[in-house]
């Protein structure tokens, strides 16, 4: 049983979340909210979704789970303006998800989930840095390397107490140095990993510039980046795994 | 054997100096065009060249979408006809730049402008040249599936107009042109039955179709002239394809194909660096364990064709792809980039593994007029012939060969995807429970 009304922009925000990786994914309907958790398939990228039922207007649901066609399931959400609400209610006998927008009914057909892509363990990483800083930061980083080069570097100076981007193009280079004054927080410890900006593009098109981000980093290994959404009520964590200098 | 004595190994490319000597030698060039000039002469009654032959097609860009279409005959060298078709046995026989560009002289194209889907009036309705097989267009097209030379006559408007057109990063050189008027078949050419069956087929996607005649056995080179002559694909979108975007095509498709064969193969065991030298380009094609990942990087020498100017900097250029491929259209390298993968996933699919690969291409000036790919795709699959050299990591590897390459490891670095870093996977840094 699932039957759930919820705001358009959450919805919305909590689908783009997960389709920055994948096309098709698992959604768990708990009874305190949805959890989606998909990986790449290269394995390299990976989200960990959950929206707490409070984040919805209302909320019924017993432990089911529905595989989607996300792109599908995002233009219907799309059909709806950002305040309006949009409806959801799983037919159990004909497995297909019904949608209400304001009158407009649309049922879409589900997914058999053994079909999609079995769902990643979390890997438990000791990551010794913790830096949290604004999403607009993580934003502005971003795109400035993303003018000048395919990868760029996250890491944390342990002695002089900084986060630090930098990405190194054929000809230009970013350096961007955020101190303790500029970030909301920083947990010192010795960090320096290269990711690919393909994957951090699209991750960061997910984070909500005035959102608070936590980006876990260690030494050539996967970042974890946290941030809330649709008011602290949606949680998302992604990893992804960095490029390898050393072998 | 281990990567610094293999480096050793590697022979001084010998056809170098044979190079430098037909490059100051170029005047052979006007030899061959006048030499054509003779046997045209001989070949020709009246404006109709009769008893030619012709093995294969050139499709234009010029003016798309009504583009020049020709075919090319070896005038006064019809026995041969079959040594005058770019393919990897150029490679095989050791051509060098000079034999390319005799080849292309040698080859007259007799062309005529036709529109890529409506070429007869009585297509217009459905734009389409799948039924087109009358006129100049038909002609060219049972030339482009049939599986030898065809024998043929072509009236021409003009005398040709000799000169050679220098070949591109892409497409072989051309030689003489003329003007065509029409052209006739003296014998009914032979086309191979798969051919036959993706011609019939009408609701076959053109991707589907190339893949099942590359896995017939047909060679890319065979693949790119029917795809050329629009004659495979959903017949409502059969249409007449230029040359140079063909090769790219077909390369990119079959690659794909190669690519999904290998998916979820396992990766290979150790770090291998393979070289090999053609023509003034030298290759060096390092692969590693780990899940799909390549680049191409190409170096150009100050002086060789594409930067010209000695008293320039290395012309450095790259494109790479991640385990599920490009979403974008390779900006730099271009066809380079697509004839090199096809190689190297050949090489893999044969062994039956996946790898991460980088394939570093140095022109040097040796290099003085290009020939078109097949030059990258023939040196990047021979240079699997033979043995590698093997190193501890990817990055030790790459070190030790940026010591033979015009630039030094930190500038790779900076425009080298692979070499700036792999792409790990997430269940390398998970935690047995």
């Amino acid at each position: 049983m699932f039957k759930a009304i919820v705001s358009a922009e959450t919805l919305t925000s909590a689908l783009d979340s997960v389709s920055v990786l994948v096309d098709e994914c698992k959604i768990h309907l708990e009874e305190d909210g949805l959890e989606i958790r998909a990986v790449d398939p290269a394995n390299v990228g990976m989200v960990d979704l959950s929206l707490d039922a409070a984040a919805f207007e209302s909320y019924e649901a017993d432990g089911g789970l529905i595989g989607v066609d996300l792109s599908r399931l995002e233009d219907i959400a799309g059909m709806a303006d950002s305040g309006q609400l949009i409806q959801l209610e799983l037919d159990e006998e004909t497995r297909k998800l019904h949608i209400q927008i304001d009158g407009l009914e649309y049922t879409l057909a589900l997914i058999d989930p053994d079909s999609i892509r079995q769902e990643p363990d979390i890997p438990d990483l000791d990551l010794p840095a913790e830096v949290v800083l604004e999403g607009s930061d993580v934003n502005r980083s971003v795109t400035a390397a993303d003018m000048v080069s395919d990868h760029i570097a996250l890491g944390v100076d342990d002695a002089a107490e900084y986060f630090y981007v930098d990405a190194e193009g054929d000809t230009d280079d970013v350096h961007l140095e955020l101190t303790q004054e500029d970030l909301i927080d920083l947990q010192v410890g010795p960090a320096h990993s290269l990711f690919s900006l393909d994957y951090l593009k699209d991750m960061n098109k997910a984070i909500p510039a005035d959102a608070e981000v936590t980006l876990a980093l260690g030494e050539e290994f996967p970042v974890k980046i946290y941030f809330g959404f649709a008011e602290g009520q949606g949680q998302v964590t992604y990893m992804l795994a960095p490029r390898i200098q050393s072998d | 054997m281990r990567l610094d004595d293999y480096i050793e190994d590697l022979e001084p490319d010998e056809e170098a100096k044979r190079r430098r000597l037909a490059k100051e030698k170029s005047y052979a060039i006007t030899d061959h065009l006048e030499e054509f000039e003779q046997r045209f002469d001989d070949a020709l009654s009246g404006d109709t060249l009769v008893g030619s032959t012709s093995p294969s097609i050139f499709v234009g860009r010029s003016n798309y979408p009504d583009i020049p279409i020709g075919l090319l005959s070896p005038v006064g060298d019809e026995d041969a006809a079959d040594e005058y078709v770019t393919d990897g046995a150029w490679y095989q026989q050791g051509y060098g730049i000079d034999d390319v560009l005799q080849r292309r002289t040698g080859l007259l194209n007799s062309s005529k402008r036709a529109n890529v889907d409506s070429p007869s009036i009585a297509s217009r309705l459905t734009p389409s040249v799948h039924d087109t097989w009358d006129g100049f267009v038909g002609v060219q097209r049972e030339v482009a599936i049939a599986d030898r030379p065809v024998d043929l006559e072509i009236g021409l408007d003009d005398t040709p107009d000799l000169g050679l057109d220098a070949g591109t990063d892409v497409a072989t050189p051309r030689g003489p042109r003329a003007n065509a008027r029409n052209a006739e078949l003296r014998e009914n050419p032979s086309v191979p039955k798969p051919v036959k069956k993706t011609l019939e087929d009408d609701d076959w996607q053109a991707q589907g179709a190339m893949t099942y005649l590359y896995r017939r056995g047909f060679d890319v080179y065979d693949i790119n002239s029917i795809l050329s002559a629009g004659a495979l694909g959903e017949t409502d979108q059969r249409r007449l394809v230029p040359t140079r975007w063909s090769i790219t095509a077909v390369d990119d498709t079959v690659g794909q194909f190669l690519r999904g064969r290998i998916r979820n193969e396992r990766g290979i065991d150790e770090v291998q660096v393979w070289a090999n030298e053609y023509m003034g380009n030298r290759y060096w094609i390092v692969l590693a364990p780990g899940s799909w990942e390549f680049e191409l990087v190409e170096m150009k020498a100050p002086g060789s064709i594409w930067n010209p100017n000695p008293e320039d900097d290395i012309w450095l250029q790259s494109a790479s792809e991640g385990y599920e491929g490009r979403s974008s259209y390779v900006e730099e390298t271009a066809g380079a980039y697509y004839a090199a993968r096809l190689a190297v996933l050949e090489h893999l699919e044969s062994i039956g593994r996946q790898a991460k690969c980088l394939v570093l291409r140095e022109v040097s000036d040796d290099y003085w007029a290009p020939v078109g790919v097949w030059q990258v795709r023939e040196s990047v699959r021979n240079a699997f012939d033979g043995e590698y050299g093997e190193a501890e990591t990817f990055h030790d590897a790459v070190s030790q060969v940026a010591t033979q390459l015009p630039v030094g490891y930190q500038r790779l670095q900076r425009k080298s995807e692979l070499a700036a870093g792999l792409q790990s996977s997430l269940d390398a840094f998970s935690q047995p429970p």
